[in-house]
Formats: structure tokens, C-alpha cells, sequence
């Protein structure tokens, strides 16, 4: 029996996709559609392979640790890939229709690569090649916030540049002071032989802080609402759903398996952790108002979508102090309902951007008559990012409110509720600017039916989440990520 | 920013921002000293299956067999930026400088040493410091004094040869890992009977790519682009 080398086909494929798509710029929609739809199909097919197997270790150059470098597969890079896999093909399919072709020509070619990047990101088991796929994942996502032109864009693609470069020197630098003291960079041998010292602590320090650049958490978010609303609407929203998730994704890795060190005085590292986690927990909580006030106080629809996405990386950090299964799942359960939410939203916000020229919502003129589809889009995303049964969001902050319970910090619970408020209200002062008729009528443009359907098939996709939770719940337990249950 | 703006930046926060950076410095200084002066890195390993690795130099050993993997998204990275400056377009980069005397001689004078240097670099890798990064470096050299002299593509070249040329290193490293995968082995694994003529190749094809795209890098735009418009 051939075994199927599903973990190294989901790298490989983009990868070769991009290089078609550069190498043929005419036939560039048509090789990337392939490769998208190709690439789904990929992941499913490692999605098969890992539930019936468990989680797989994929040695590359048949080296494995320390030597060589491995690949992982458990249920949280698993459910990672999925989520990537579905808001790939949607934006795939979107932008089909939305760049003209001396845009698609350099846009394919980023997409693909920015998608491999992501791959092989959830994928690796190595905090140095870890380092290679931010590098690769941040030049593809600055290249794309620049493709849309103009000077704004040019001007945040360039701070997103430097901040992406910064966040990534300080995870390089921890990744030495690792190497240096445990002699691997494997994630798994490091968390056998990693024990409290300075020079770990420093690590530490230095990794966290530039993951959270990354992953824009309050305060360091400056530079996420320029740089998401400025892109073309696909970009945005694979910027918002996908990468700064992506460095999410390697702070709870580094946070399960490398940060607990296990041989050392009772208490010590304990504590510090602990500390730690309050502290990310309260940045979260800050995010979720700032992200929350800062929204309902913007006059463009994409500006507020992009602090949305502020607010919703806060509720991810709330799972940090709360430190249980439970918690740590809702995080998961959230990051995915958000990313699909936010993908319809950013398509919805595009498609008015088409439709009307402009994002001004206060000229939202009579949108609801002219784009019905779009319009409902943005609304059930809204909704299951307010967090309203039964979408997707409900769940997850269901399961969030039950973890900050359970370990008896309910204040915790009550940002989800604040966060919720916040939401509703931004989320009905663009309903109720869409629907009544502005002083300024505008020509409207003609936006293609698939940007529409897209959109709204994203959006069902949120509300439905809700009901298939268990799903993608049951996925996450593989390899168990989270460590024993008893923890 | 000129010197205005500068003093827009409060003094409370310069002192918070100088006060930060200090106690970051001495941490990192303090973590740096309290390191172990032996360090109990991995050069035992690479050293002790330096024999099935197909050369016999551990750095390149690590870089285009251990972790070849690394290499290959690292070429990815490069061709990812000249993509990325291409995506850009062309803004005011189609400066025609017509080289002096000095530069036209020096240029046919140090071109051919370049290249003749540049494939030594690429042999050496094999036993000694050397290999695809240095010799692709050398021979962008190269091919940035040729631009600087006023040397541009041929027309017909600009297209599709170009970018072959330019995905080459990306695409064999994609190609043969793959192929390799066929009679059970896993990506990238060589096997040692073939080790040094695989390395061989992955050094000469990286080279060609990381010169091409250096040197395209300094012209800033597609050239292809650049005669259409």
C-alpha cells in the first residue's frame, strides 16, 4: 500500500501553484483555482489520514530531531489547516472575480505562496523553521496590503513591513538563547529538557513580545487597522482570518509545550507563568474594549471591520489566565468562528466598496435594496461575531463563559458580554445606515454575483458552526494538545 | 520626519521608551553572560553522519541536507521578494545611465572574474566554507556591475526565460524532493550514494536562481513590464 504523504502534499501544492501561476501570468485565475480547490481536497485528505491514524510525525529528509526537521500533525494544527483550507478557497473563489488581470497576476503568485507559508507554519515541529515560514508568510502579507496602490497603502504595507521584521527578530533571538542552552531547536525535545533559568526567561520575554506584535494585541495593534483596511477586500480578509493567527497559533504552541518547564523548584516557574498569563489576560480585556470603542467611533466600513478584528483577538487572550482544556478550546472554537465571520464581512465590505466606490458609512446609500445578498452577509456575520445563538461565535464564548466559571474567575466572563455589547452596536449602525437614503446619491457600479454568493456562503457557514460544534471540538482532542484532561 | 515632528514625541515618553530599551539591554546582557560557556549544540550530530551526507563540509551538510527543508523555503523567501518588488510596478525605475570609461573597462575586466570566482565558490562548498549563497551573491555581483554598465536583457529573454531562470532554484528543490518521495523515502531524503551529486545540483541551480534574482531585485521591476509600457 502506498501511504499517501498528505503533510508534505499541502506544502508542495502551493508552493508549485505559485510558481505556475508566476510563470504563466495569462493563465494565473485558472492555475490558482485549480491549486485552491486541489489544496482542499489535499487537507481533507490529511484530515482522513490523521483520524484514523492520530497524530503523525513526518521526519523531512528522513533525518527526525534534533538532526533534521520535523513535521506535526495533532488536532490543533489540524483544525488550523482546516481553517485555512476553507477561507482559502472562499477568497480563492472571490478573487476570481474581484482583481482585474494585471492585478490577479500578482496577486496569485502572493496568495499561493502566503497559503504554503501557512502550511507549513502549523505544520512544523521546529521553532528555527517556525522562524523561515513568519519570514515567508510576512513578506507575502505585506506584498499583498501593497498590491491594492496609492499612497495609504503603500505607507501601511511599509509599517507593517518593519513591525512584521521586529516581531520576527525577537522570536529569532529567543529561538538562539533556546538553541544555545538546550542544544535543539525541536519543540518537542525542549520541552523535556527546559528548565527555569535567565536566559530562558529572556526567551520567553522576547518571543512573546514579538508574537504579540504579530498577532497585534492591545497595545501593539497600531498597525493592523491601516494596514487590513488599506488592502483590497480579499486581502483584508484573509489578513484578519488567517495570519495574525497565525502567530496566535505559535505563542499557544511555544505557551503548552516549550513555556511550562517541568524540573524546577515547586512553584517558581508556576508562578511566573501565572503572571504571565494575568497579564495577557488583561491585555486581551483591554484590546476588547479599545478594539470595541474604537469601531463604533470609525466613519469607513473597512477601518471598522479591521478594529473589530482588535477586539476579537482580545477574546482569544481572555483563554490564557483561565489556563484549562476547556478554555483553551473556546480560544480555538473562537479563532475559527472569527475567522470565518470576519471573511464574510470583509467580502461584504468589499462588495459595497465595488458597488458604491466608497466605504463612508454615513453614505451607505440604500445598500439593502441594491446588494440584499451582501447585506444579509454582513449581518449573520455580525451576528455570530456579537456571539448570538446559534452561530459559531455563541458557542465559543459559551464554552469560554463555562472555563472562566469553572476555575472561578468569572470576571473574565463579563468582557465577553462587554465585547458583545460593543459588537451589536457597531454591527446596527451600519444595518441602519444601509437602509436609509443618504443626501449624497452615488453611481453604482456593478459587482459580479460570485463576490455576492461568496460572501453569504461564508456567512451561513458562521451561523451554522454553531450547530456542528462538536465536530471540530472532537478534532481538536487528537494528539491531545492541551495536555491530559486532568491538568 | 523632519526635525519638528521629532519634538512632537513627548519627553515623558522618550524617558519611558530610553528607560524600556535600557532595561531590555541589561536583561539580554544578563541572559547572554549566564549562558553556558559550552554550548551543547548539534555539531556532534553533524559531524558523526557527515559520511552518508555526500560532503564533507558540516556547514553545508546542514544546509543543503539536515535541514535542506530550511533552504528550500529560504529560496522561497527570495523569489517571494522579487515578487513582491514587482508587485510594486514601476515607478520611476528606468534610469538608462550611460557608464564612463572607468566603469565600462572595470566591468569587462571583473565580470569574467566574478563568474570564474563565483563557480569556484560553488565547487568549494563541497569541503569547504563556500556554496550556493556565496556563489549566487558573487555572481549577482556580477550581474548588478553589468546593469550598472548599461547591460539590459535581451527582449526575448525578458519573458518566460527570465522567470525560469528566476524559480529554478525553488522549482528543482520542489521537483526532485518530491520524485524522491516515489520508492518510499520521505521529502527531501537523499539517499548516501547520491547525496553529493543531488547537493551538487541543488547548489548549482540555487546559484543560478540567487544570482538572477539579485540582480533583478536591482533592476526593481519586471523588465518584460518594463518594454510594454
Amino acid at each position: 500500500m502506498i501511504e499517501m504523504h498528505w503533510v508534505v502534499i499541502v506544502i508542495l501544492l502551493p508552493l508549485t501553484g505559485a510558481v505556475v501561476c508566476f510563470l504563466w501570468p495569462r493563465q494565473t485565475v485558472v492555475s490558482g483555482l485549480i491549486t485552491a480547490v486541489g489544496l482542499f481536497a489535499s487537507v481533507l485528505g490529511l484530515t482522513w489520514q490523521v483520524l484514523e491514524q492520530g497524530a503523525l510525525r513526518y521526519a523531512v529528509g528522513g533525518w527526525g530531531a534534533p538532526l533534521g526537521i520535523d513535521l506535526y500533525v495533532d488536532g490543533l494544527s489540524l483544525l488550523m489547516l482546516i481553517v485555512t483550507a476553507v477561507v482559502g478557497l472562499a477568497i480563492s473563489v472571490y478573487s476570481s472575480a474581484y482583481f482585474r488581470l494585471d492585478r490577479a497576476k500578482h496577486f496569485w503568485p502572493l496568495w499561493l505562496f502566503l497559503w504554503a507559508a501557512l502550511n507549513a507554519l502549523f505544520l512544523s515541529a521546529d521553532i528555527f523553521n517556525i522562524y523561515v515560514t513568519l519570514e515567508l508568510m510576512g513578506l507575502a502579507a505585506v506584498a499583498l496590503v501593497a498590491l491594492s496602490g496609492g499612497a495609504n497603502a503603500l505607507t501601511a504595507a511599509m509599517r507593517y513591513l518593519l513591525v512584521s521584521l521586529l516581531g520576527s527578530l525577537f522570536y529569532l533571538m529567543g529561538v538562539a538563547l533556546l538553541y544555545h542552552s538546550y542544544g535543539s531547536v525541536d519543540i518537542a525535545i525542549l520541552s523535556q529538557r527546559v528548565e527555569s533559568s535567565p536566559a530562558v526567561w529572556v526567551a520567553i520575554g522576547l518571543m512573546v513580545a514579538g508574537l504579540l506584535l504579530k498577532t497585534a494585541l492591545f497595545p501593539l495593534h497600531f498597525w493592523l487597522p491601516p494596514a487590513h483596511s488599506s488592502a483590497p477586500a480579499p486581502v483584508s480578509a484573509l489578513l484578519s482570518a488567517l495570519v495574525v493567527k497565525a502567530s496566535f497559533y505559535i505563542l499557544l504552541r511555544l505557551w503548552l509545550e516549550v513555556f511550562p518547564l517541568t524540573n524546577t523548584v515547586p512553584g517558581q516557574f508556576a508562578l511566573g507563568q501565572f503572571g504571565l498569563a494575568q497579564i495577557l489576560g488583561l491585555l486581551g480585556a483591554a484590546a476588547v474594549l479599545w478594539g470595541g470603542i474604537q469601531a463604533l467611533r470609525q466613519t469607513r466600513l473597512k477601518l471598522l471591520v479591521a478594529y473589530s478584528t482588535v477586539l476579537q483577538i482580545g477574546y482569544l487572550f481572555l483563554a490564557f489566565p483561565l489556563a484549562s482544556i476547556i478554555g483553551w478550546k473556546a480560544a480555538l472554537y473562537l479563532l475559527l468562528a472569527h475567522a470565518v465571520a470576519k471573511t464574510a464581512m470583509f467580502m461584504a465590505a468589499g462588495n459595497i466598496l465595488f458597488y458604491g466606490g466608497h466605504d463612508r458609512i454615513a453614505d451607505l446609500d440604500r445598500v439593502a435594496q441594491r446588494l440584499p445578498l451582501t447585506l444579509s452577509a454582513f449581518g449573520l456575520a455580525g451576528i455570530s461575531l456579537m456571539g448570538l445563538p446559534p452561530s459559531g461565535g455563541f458557542i465559543a464564548k459559551w464554552l469560554l463563559l463555562e472555563a472562566a466559571i469553572r476555575s472561578g474567575q468569572w470576571w473574565w466572563g463579563l468582557m465577553l458580554i462587554v465585547g458583545g455589547l460593543l459588537t451589536g452596536a457597531y454591527v446596527f449602525k451600519v444595518i441602519g445606515y444601509a437602509f436609509t437614503r443618504s443626501d449624497l446619491p452615488h453611481e453604482p457600479g456593478f459587482v459580479p454575483k460570485r463576490m455576492e454568493w461568496v460572501a453569504l456562503v461564508m456567512a451561513l457557514l458562521a451561523i451554522v458552526l454553531g450547530l456542528f460544534a462538536p465536530l471540530p471540538l472532537a478534532l481538536l482532542e487528537i494528539g491531545s494538545p492541551f495536555g491530559e484532561s486532568l491538568r | 520626519m523632519n526635525n519638528t515632528g521629532e519634538n512632537t514625541i513627548p519627553l515623558s515618553l522618550r524617558l519611558l521608551l530610553m528607560v524600556l530599551l535600557t532595561v531590555m539591554a541589561v536583561g539580554l546582557a544578563y541572559a547572554v553572560l549566564s549562558l553556558p560557556a559550552q554550548a551543547p549544540g548539534l555539531s556532534v550530530y553533524a559531524v558523526e553522519n557527515i559520511n552518508i551526507s555526500g560532503v564533507s563540509n558540516p556547514v553545508t551538510a546542514v544546509l543543503l541536507n539536515y535541514r535542506a527543508y530550511d533552504t528550500f523555503l529560504e529560496l522561497g523567501v527570495l523569489l517571494l521578494a522579487l515578487l513582491g518588488v514587482w508587485s510594486l510596478g514601476c515607478a520611476g525605475c528606468q534610469h538608462q545611465s550611460s557608464p564612463g570609461p572607468v566603469l565600462d573597462s572595470l566591468s569587462r575586466l571583473l565580470v569574467p572574474i566574478l563568474i570564474m570566482v563565483s563557480g569556484y565558490l560553488l565547487w568549494a562548498g563541497a569541503h569547504a566554507p563556500g556554496g550556493a549563497f556565496q556563489a549566487g551573491s558573487v555572481l549577482g555581483a556580477a550581474g548588478v556591475l553589468l546593469l550598472l554598465a548599461g547591460w539590459r536583457i535581451h527582449a526575448g529573454l525578458a519573458g518566460l526565460p527570465l522567470r525560469i531562470a528566476l524559480v529554478l532554484g525553488v522549482a528543482v528543490f520542489a521537483l526532485v524532493g518530491a520524485v524522491l518521495i516515489l520508492p518510499g523515502g520521505q521529502l527531501l531524503a537523499f539517499p548516501p550514494a547520491y547525496a553529493g551529486g543531488l547537493i551538487l545540483l541543488f547548489e548549482t541551480v540555487a546559484t543560478l536562481s540567487i544570482a538572477i534574482s539579485l540582480t533583478a531585485l536591482f533592476l526593481g521591476a519586471d523588465p518584460d513590464e518594463e518594454d510594454a509600457s
